[in-house]
């Protein structure tokens, strides 16, 4: 797959709230952003897909784009697959790419007002398994805060490192162009905000909020044709682990390591060919603070628990060992949680142009995605390398 | 805990549920063993999970387990009164891990590993819920 395509347009309209626009014009927006950011014409875009559109959708809100945009893809989808699905339009674009069916694609996710009230009220009768415990809480922040507490207990951990990812995550917002919160927070501000599940305090937690994003996705032989500095795709993994949410069907199953992550990076890794270590700059999914400190154990820079100390010496922070959510993380871009693996990425392309401005990784040349589906059961890895 | 005011009607129960929840009914946690091949599972489900018979039965577990990870949760849904605890159990048998309220402790009184038991109330609506306590005995 080395090389073999390239991310060669982005487009993203700060997330927020945008409560007088349609997902269809936010979603319009980002691909003309997108577009002209790539420096083509609309109808080059032979392949759309996009992810679903949960208020009621009905999968016909590509074929509306198309309508609005005027043009006639061959090849074209929505897809769903929890969070992961952004990164499956990404894989699909690449395959149709490599078999030749398309040269471009436009991959694109909008997602307004739907998450806070969806999030409240899902999970108890949505899955078999935790449709056995209608007692016991609605939403899914109790089934992270076990993680982060099981965590805890494992490699001693407190809540300050916890904290201190959060504003990690808010100082490196300030700088960018589509995070929602900018304003500066100190620890004790994480400490002292609402508790919601304990150890999970309000400030440990990403906010549901508005976006839409794009990314054109070319084959390698286009974007050098059209593009000064194409963003290549050298690998992805996938993986699930087979649980949900909460892994209730046996009792060896970690929840303060992730199998999914460790199985997905590796996989990514084998197929770009490169070490974890390579890699100059990673975006990773972490809706709450504890899993910045898991996940980059699970993908192979630190050993479980020794992120503990290298969130205190910054070993995360641009400058240190692997700079992660250089713009600020879930937590602090706000999280379309569909879209948000499009920002991940976006993000990443920035840092691999040189880009990224005051949050710029000095020659910044190989990136990873990470994005999961579940409670990190279903994780997917995409590599991106510059020339 | 006396009863607890909290409807879960018999419409929402999942198929491969409705047997669990009779079961609780009569103070009775329950699990499947597959006919076949004899696997144990938990929770339940309409196939087994090992080899994908269809042919199964219920036994009873024994109540038994290690809390293996808890939340205090202060933010749920409407229908919950906060703040509340959650503990996510390892079943004694082994075969499964369980969310569940926690009666009969506070927070502070908490400790992963420790054994706890699990224990009955009735809730609205003609249907019982389970809880787990600490295990002292």
């Amino acid at each position: 797959m080395r090389r073999m395509a390239a991310i060669i347009g982005c487009g993203a309209v700060q997330v927020g709230k945008y409560p007088d626009r349609l997902e269809s014009e936010l979603a319009l927006d980002a691909v003309r952003m997108a577009l002209l950011d790539a420096g083509i014409e609309k109808g080059q875009a032979e392949g759309i897909f996009t992810t679903p559109d949960l208020r009621g959708g009905i999968g016909l809100q590509a074929n509306l784009l198309c309508e609005y945009l005027r043009i006639t893809p061959k090849s074209m989808a929505e897809m769903t697959c929890g969070a992961v699905a952004a990164g499956l339009t990404v894989k699909t674009a690449v395959n149709e790419i490599m078999l030749g069916q398309i040269d471009v694609a436009v991959c694109y996710g909008a997602e307004r007002e739907c998450s806070i009230e969806w999030f409240k009220h899902f999970g108890s009768a949505l899955f078999e398994p935790v449709a056995l415990q209608p007692y016991a809480s609605y939403g899914i922040i109790w089934a992270y805060a076990m993680s982060a507490r099981r965590y805890m207990h494992e490699t001693g951990a407190k809540e300050e490192h916890f904290a201190m990812a959060a504003v990690r995550n808010r100082r490196n917002a300030r700088h960018s162009p589509v995070a929602a919160f900018k304003a500066p927070i100190a620890i004790e501000d994480v400490l002292e905000s609402r508790n919601l599940c304990s150890p999970i305090k309000l400030l440990d937690s990403s906010a549901s909020l508005d976006g839409a994003a794009a990314v054109v996705v070319a084959s390698a032989e286009f974007a050098r044709r059209v593009c000064p500095k194409p963003v290549y795709i050298m690998g992805w993994g996938q993986y699930h682990d087979n649980s949900c949410i909460i892994p209730t069907d046996r009792c060896d199953k970690s929840i303060s390591s992730f199998v999914a992550t460790r199985e997905a990076a590796a996989a990514a890794f084998r197929v770009a060919g490169i070490n974890p270590e390579d890699v100059d700059v990673a975006e990773v999914y972490a809706p709450f603070s504890p899993h910045e400190l898991i996940i980059p154990e699970d993908i192979g820079w630190f050993e479980k628990g020794e992120m503990v100390k290298a969130i205190e010496t910054g070993e995360t922070e641009i400058g240190g060992k692997i700079p992660v959510n250089t713009d600020g993380g879930l937590l602090s871009r706000g999280h379309p949680w569909a879209v948000t693996p499009f920002y991940q990425t976006i993000n990443v392309v920035r840092q691999l142009r040189g880009e990224a401005g005051e949050n710029q990784v000095p020659d910044a040349r190989i990136g990873l995605v990470h994005c999961e589906g579940g409670m990190m059961n279903n994780v997917f890895v995409l590599i991106l390398g510059s020339e | 805990m006396s009863k607890v005011d909290f409807a879960w009607p018999a419409s929402r129960h999942t198929p491969s549920g409705r047997e669990f929840w009779a079961g609780l009914k009569k103070r009775k946690l329950l699990a499947n063993k597959c006919q076949l091949c004899g696997e144990m599972f938990f929770p339940p489900r309409l196939c087994c999970p090992a080899c994908l018979g269809d042919r199964l039965e219920w036994f009873e577990l024994s109540g038994k387990g290690t809390l293996y990870s808890w939340t205090e949760v202060f933010f749920a849904g409407p229908e919950f009164k906060t703040p509340f605890l959650l503990g996510l159990v390892d079943l004694a048998e082994g075969v499964g891990r369980i969310a569940s309220r926690i009666a009969g402790a506070e927070a502070g009184e908490l400790k992963i590993g420790m054994p706890v038991r699990f224990t009955f109330v009735d809730a609205g609506e003609d249907f019982t819920i389970y809880c787990v306590t600490p295990d002292t005995g």
